[in-house]
């Protein structure tokens, strides 16, 4: 993959504290809108694979659906069993309201 | 354990089980707040206040007040902790962090059962629910046999399981299912928990034991050991005589009725179906989740007693040498 940015969706697609699921060239990637601005991270939990997409957004935390471990949003830092492995993160720029993510890297 | 099933194989839930709630209303369902659990908190402390106050009137007043005085407290201070264990091993009884890891801890030394341990063998229960072979929370063999029952209901089967793994745990000679649930990476987390928790049985013991003090034993452990039968009776109905190696939660486990009080000491886990589709959802949205899936799930067959005399009738009939549905079917 690329280092150019990548169009994800319209800004406004994700609601306050919530999480969107972006599929690409077979990849899932889960972007998110905190009360710290967008972020984006691998979409996959790196305990059992759940998608992330289906999780609860806390503040700057994203929570499994499956078992609830935990990962900082903006570090990806894996923050309560049963995650142990951090997950990727990506970065993410706003511009004319559409959210773009750079991948590869 | 069937490869055919494992092939593609999807964690159950409410995906396996072809429920679906629309994602925004389960959004609302998910909302995390620190106000229901702080309520169910002050509601134990005072229902434990005064049943511990009848069970000390109890003790002048002989044998026929001690025994239910006894089931009643034990029950208030034993199902509780295990519900507030289970709930704030999921992460959802409170918003605040702090505050769910905290109860987390406290009510583990209650339940005997350590947090990071409850945690992963509970993930792996909730991957593979009532998969012969996978869930690693599944007490007896099945179907159940009339030992196996006694275990279970007086709690002494918990006894058997949890103080081995910790004994083991705390000197790093854990289980070959431990080492399959638990990331390496965790294995030492697993291994200080066990030996805080020993220290404080045992340092606890030996405590009452040097100064003479008698609460400890009919304030803590005769009615843990009481209540332990209490919660056995909630948590048996969970999954026995469901189908095993389904993945369909609706056919592997069973949701029932209950009172308030029911609902109170178990916190509405009696919606055990709606847990396990959406674990995500905290204890005090599960009674909102059952109308949102009212009409994709199984409606429910009695309570905790008919639920319970079902499972009996099937141990007996199976005990005395004849048939039941579930016998039927892992015969064939």
């Amino acid at each position: 993959m690329s280092r150019e940015w990548t169009l994800v969706c319209a800004a406004d697609k994700i609601d306050e504290e919530d999480v969107y699921r972006f599929d690409h060239e077979g990849k899932t990637f889960a972007v998110y809108n905190t009360p710290k601005g967008f972020f984006a991270s691998d979409g996959l939990c790196t305990h059992e694979e759940a998608h992330l997409a289906d999780g609860l957004v806390i503040g700057t935390v994203i929570e499994c659906p499956l078992h609830q471990g935990r990962f900082d949003i903006v570090t990806g830092k894996a923050k309560s069993p049963p995650v142990c492995i951090d997950l990727k993160t990506y970065p993410v720029k706003v511009e004319d309201d559409q959210v773009f993510i750079q991948l590869g890297g | 354990m069937s490869e055919d099933l494992l092939r593609g194989f999807k964690a159950t839930g409410a995906e396996s089980s072809g429920v679906v709630v629309e994602k925004k209303a389960l959004k609302q369902l998910t909302k995390r707040s620190d106000a229901p659990g702080l309520r169910y908190l002050a509601i134990w402390a005072a229902l434990l206040a005064g049943s511990g106050f009848l069970l000390h009137t109890s003790f002048s007043l002989g044998i026929w007040a001690i025994v239910p005085a006894m089931i009643l407290y034990g029950s208030i201070l034993t199902v509780p902790a295990y519900s507030l264990s289970h709930e704030c091993s999921h992460g959802t009884a409170f918003r605040t962090r702090w505050l769910n890891e905290s109860v987390l801890y406290i009510t583990s030394v209650l339940y005997l059962e350590g947090p990071y341990f409850r945690r992963y063998a509970h993930a792996r229960h909730h991957t593979y629910t009532w998969l012969r072979g996978l869930d690693a929370q599944m007490p007896f063999e099945t179907p159940v046999t009339l030992k196996g029952w006694i275990l279970e209901v007086s709690n002494i089967g918990q006894y058997l399981y949890d103080f081995p793994h910790m004994l083991r745990n705390a000197l790093g000679l854990y289980r070959q299912d431990v080492l399959e649930f638990t990331p390496a990476s965790e294995l030492p987390k697993l291994k200080w928990e066990a030996r805080i928790l020993l220290a404080i049985y045992i340092g606890g013991a030996g405590a009452a034991i040097w100064t003479g003090a008698l609460w400890p034993l009919f304030y803590l452990a005769i009615p843990r050991m009481v209540g332990g039968v209490t919660m056995q009776l909630y948590t048996i109905i969970q999954h026995a005589e469901m189908e095993e190696n389904n993945p369909n939660i609706l056919k592997s486990t069973r949701s029932f009725s209950t009172n308030w009080f029911g609902n109170f000491l178990y916190a509405n886990m009696a919606n055990h179906v709606e847990h396990h589709l959406y674990p995500t959802v905290p204890f005090y949205k599960l009674p909102d989740l059952h109308k949102a899936v009212a009409d994709q799930v199984p409606a429910r067959d009695g309570g905790l007693f008919r639920n319970n005399a079902r499972i009996l009738r099937a141990v007996l009939q199976r005990a005395f040498g004849r048939t039941t549905e579930l016998s039927e079917k892992k015969a064939a």
